[in-house]
């Protein structure tokens, strides 16, 4: 049994003329103590529906299918009232553009010291004691406590909003996008710190992301997805020698490796509509190598190695030899 | 210091604004083509000994500068000229009426900011619900209600139950009454014009809370105090309503302009004999010089409240920095 | 709606027919608010301008006993002169609607050209427009209004220039930041980049953009501008030739019309004007919180997300 064991998961939002869309289909995956997984995927494509759906986080036009095992109890057994015991304490998260994740008119360490009180795990000296302990151990002087949000530079903010993740020792760590916005300078050092973080307390991390080499760097394995679905999943160094599937192979090539632009000229075309069902495979009208049954049938994920699995016909074709 | 910096700012802004306000009722009154004083160049039944006489008095026989200084010198001494119906100092006129009005004014504001908050935090809490529906219904509805109409209506509601008119009952004298009663005559006498006021202002804060609110509740950091795993009323109160309530000081001390017009109507209403009610009676009579001191005080008084307002701000807004 | 084949001019498709009516249908779905809005000042515009053919007798013309109560005659009663007063309601209308749509855009043309202004050319042409602006904002309107009226004399004319004049600080001020937000953006700046002059930018890039909000403002304005109508006729400021709302309000009260419990003569012209500014409120707003991007998202809910059980889907 994994720690973290996601299967079958389905989000759809109702939308407001009427109908809904299906933003997240069928997504699994499962990660164990100290392990790094990586999400992957262009804006749009369910990463951050996945893993708010994860912490109970969705609005209320969503209704939401699966199981999300948490040390084999299913958190969304019965909604709200099975996940929010588990918020923070054990499942926590660093927001995308984390900016704005602390309030701007209270002092950054009232704000870590929070969730302790609310999860009494410590109270008063004890949680002043240890929201200084978690700043120094993100790299942030104590002292700093006292500060408001807007006197931290934007690394350090992300920083905080780590030891923030952190006040309440959660076993799980969802992180969505935790570099966009930085510079690369920065983006590294926080990386770092993540990976560190993982090693030292056994933290399990997933990590949210668009960009795929930052995967390469960080996690041991990762899930490419792409309408809502997974398209591919596997060790990350397979993913990125032996990609199985048309669309992780264009965004690796689509990616520049450091120092790049922020918006990337990625792959040509647009990622279909959700709110309708889609025949074949979603990936075929950008794909380069498309063929007949492509259009027909959707693909489903299959394993194609130990470990590695993709929802691409090509793997079925036997002269086909999909490489990089 | 950031705050010095701040403080310094907003005090030259409002010394500024006072000096505006100076201005413009002096070019209102005695400089603008058509002022109140060209009625008495025309007076016709006057004799030409009176009307000098006047006119010196007026120091309209200077010119418009040297105007301008004798006024801003006697305003220095807190001298606001003569009545022109009692011959009295409008000072005089003046002072015992704004005693009358603070207290009436201040339970309808009182009223309205703690209705207008309660209920509109729980509109946007609520969005979308039968509360919120509720809510902005009725708030829209009593910020559409004319002031004066209001206050008829509840005159009208309330006649035999409550007082209608005037600041105390003629006959209590006559009754050797104790401190207590004096006191809760005049709260009785208060009700209805204060309620005039409260609930016209009481729409408009709702309104504004609302709106103000919603758009924190999209705040990310409302999102992360959610995953935090705080309870809704928490992160309404603990992280939704201190960052909501920015735009909201602003906006009640700005309607306290509102405020004091809406005191010139309820008043004339109630006959409430408060600033409002010389206001409503030196129009009528044409009486510039009391008209004037009035809409001076009013004026400042809406100065001051911003100024205080600005320096709730600093102290509720850390980003604040000059 | 079906076509039948003895349609034989054929060049009107039935989907053409039909599109008008379901975008409206639409809009009327997802704005309920700004399309009551809408019918309600719709309502009162018509009978603004259809008073003088449908309006039964004239505003000064006697027809029965002082404060007479509505009768199937006259279903809105006498008022103190014994003028019908339902006539009264929609001549006043006239008067009421003009004072609020005539100041609210003498309003939005010195808020709108100010905040474009200050906006658009930044630098010290803000600083200056926004001091004033901000001076302006801080003096209490209704006493200013009531003494400008008092001094200026009180023709229709001069009410509405007063009340224009007073409200086109928040315009200005709302203007003038979403023209700032334009100014950065990229097409703007390409326009600049190319050769276009200030007046072409403004008028051909950034004025379009912000004319929602402009809509949006003025159609609160009129709000506020009939409101302060109320107020200065109230006060004994308003057109003395002139029958509006407010005025009607202001004859009853300085005639006892409460002391004789007359209250048809008071209760319809407040009803009115409230009405008025309902309409307006909501539609302005409606347009305000749809441009609003801040309002689409809400992180805090009574409700939470469903759960939906796998067997009722076609998935896998």
């Amino acid at each position: 049994m994994s720690l973290l064991e996601v299967t079958g998961l389905h989000v759809w939002f109702d939308l407001q003329q009427g109908g809904e869309l299906h933003a997240v289909q069928g997504v699994g995956f499962d990660l164990d103590a100290g392990e790094r997984f990586g999400l992957v995927g262009e804006s749009g494509c369910g990463k951050t529906t996945t893993i708010l759906a994860l912490m109970g986080l969705l609005p209320p036009t969503a209704s939401v299918a699966g199981t999300v095992a948490l040390a084999g109890e299913n958190l969304l057994e019965r909604g709200e009232r099975t996940v929010s015991p588990h918020r923070w304490k054990d499942v926590a998260m660093v927001f995308q553009g984390a900016m704005n994740a602390f309030n701007p008119v209270k002092r950054v360490g009232d704000q870590i010291a929070e969730p302790m009180a609310l999860h009494e795990v410590a109270d008063g000296a004890e949680a002043k004691r240890r929201v200084g302990e978690l700043l120094e151990l993100v790299g942030i002087t104590a002292a700093r406590a006292d500060r408001y949000p807007h006197e931290f530079s934007g690394g350090m903010r992300q920083r905080a909003a780590i030891a923030m993740a952190l006040a309440c020792e959660p076993k799980v760590l969802l992180a969505d996008e935790p570099t966009t916005a930085l510079d690369v300078m920065v983006q590294a050092q926080i990386l770092e710190l993540l990976v560190t973080l993982s090693d030292d307390f056994g933290l399990a991390l997933v990590l949210v992301t668009h960009d795929l080499p930052v995967v390469a760097q960080v996690c041991e394995r990762a899930a490419v997805m792409y309408a809502g679905e997974i398209v591919e999943s596997g060790p990350t160094t397979a993913l990125f020698h032996n990609p199985r599937h048309p669309y992780t192979r264009l965004l690796f090539a689509a990616t520049p490796d450091l120092y790049g632009d922020e918006d990337v000229a990625s792959i040509p075309g647009a990622p279909p509509r959700l709110d309708r069902p889609i025949g074949g495979c979603p990936f075929q009208p950008r794909c380069d190598r498309a063929f007949g049954r492509c259009e027909e049938a959707r693909p489903v994920l299959r394993s194609v190695a130990d470990r590695h699995a993709a929802a691409c016909h090509l793997n079925d074709l036997p002269q086909e030899v999909p490489a990089a | 210091m950031r705050g010095a910096d701040y403080v310094l700012k907003r005090t030259v802004f409002a010394i500024i604004t006072v000096f505006v306000a100076l201005t413009l009722n002096f070019v209102l009154f005695r400089a603008a083509p058509g002022d109140a004083t060209s009625s008495l160049r025309g007076c016709r039944n006057c004799t030409p000994e009176f009307r000098d006489a006047l006119y010196a008095e007026l120091g309209l026989d200077k010119s418009k500068l040297e105007q301008y200084w004798i006024y801003l010198q006697g305003l220095a001494q807190g001298d606001l000229g003569l009545s022109f119906v009692s011959r009295q100092p409008v000072w005089d006129e003046l002072r015992d009426p704004i005693l009358n009005t603070l207290p009436m004014v201040g339970l309808g504001y009182l009223f309205s900011i703690v209705f207008g908050i309660l209920v509109g935090v729980i509109a946007a809490w609520r969005r979308g619900t039968f509360a919120d529906w509720g809510g902005l219904l009725s708030a829209l509805v009593f910020y559409s209600l004319p002031t004066q109409w209001l206050g008829l209506m509840l005159l009208i509601l309330f006649s035999g139950v409550l007082p209608s008119s005037g600041i105390s009952d003629p006959f209590i004298e006559f009754t050797d009454p104790s401190t207590w009663e004096v006191i809760l005559d005049r709260l009785e006498h208060m009700i209805l014009p204060s309620l005039t006021l409260g609930l016209v202002l009481y729409g408009e804060y709702a309104l504004i809370v609302r709106s103000s609110m919603l758009e924190t509740l999209g705040e990310d950091y409302i999102l992360t105090a959610r995953a935090k795993g705080l309870a809704n009323w928490a992160i309404v109160w603990k992280h939704a309503f201190r960052n909501a309530l920015l735009p909201i000081v602003t906006l009640v001390a700005l309607t306290l302009g509102y405020v004091v017009a809406g005191a010139i109507l309820v008043e004339a209403v109630f006959s409430y004999p408060g600033i409002g009610l010389v206001t409503y009676e030196a129009i009528f009579s044409r009486d510039y010089p009391v008209l004037q001191g009035a809409f001076l005080i009013l004026t400042l008084s809406v100065v001051v409240a911003n100024y205080i307002a600005d320096l709730l701000y600093f102290r509720l807004d850390p980003r604040i920095s000059a | 709606m079906s076509v039948g084949p003895d349609v034989a001019t054929g060049d009107i498709p039935a989907p053409r027919l039909r599109r008008p009516l379901d975008a409206t249908w639409r809009i009327v779905k997802t704005q309920p608010r700004a399309t009551a809005g809408f019918v309600i000042v719709l309502f009162f515009v018509v009978v603004a301008l259809t008073a003088p053919w449908l309006a039964p007798y004239g505003v000064t013309e006697k027809v029965g006993p002082v404060f007479e109560p509505p009768s199937p005659e006259h279903p809105l009663g006498l008022d103190d002169a014994g003028v019908d007063m339902l006539s009264l309601m929609m001549w006043g209308a006239r008067v009421s609607l003009v004072v609020g749509f005539a100041a609210a855009l003498v309003a939005m043309l010195i808020g709108g050209t100010i905040g474009l202004l200050s906006g658009y050319f930044g630098g010290r042409t803000d600083t200056v427009l926004m001091r004033m602006t901000d001076y302006f904002l801080v003096i209490p309107d209704i006493p200013l209004m009531l003494v400008a009226a008092a001094i200026w004399g009180r023709s229709l004319s001069n009410i509405v220039i007063i009340i224009g004049v007073i409200y086109w600080t928040t315009t200005a001020r709302l203007i003038r930041s979403q023209v700032i937000s334009l100014r950065e953006r990229v097409y703007v700046k390409r326009a600049h980049a190319v050769g276009a002059g200030h007046g072409r930018i403004l008028f051909r890039h950034i004025l379009p953009q912000v004319t929602p909000l402009i809509v949006a403002n003025t159609v609160l304005t009129v709000a506020i501008a009939i409101f302060a109508e109320t107020a200065i006729a109230f006060l004994g400021l308003g057109d003395p030739t002139l029958t509006s709302w407010g005025k009607l309000i202001e004859n009853a009260f300085s005639h006892n019309a409460i002391t004789v419990d007359a209250w048809w003569a008071i209760v319809p012209p407040g009803i009115a004007v409230a009405l008025v500014i309902l309409g307006c409120t909501m539609v302005g707003q409606a347009i305000e919180d749809t441009l609003n991007p801040r309002l689409r998202v809400g992180h805090l809910s009574v409700r939470r997300f469903r759960l939906r059980p796998l067997q009722g889907t076609d998935q896998v």
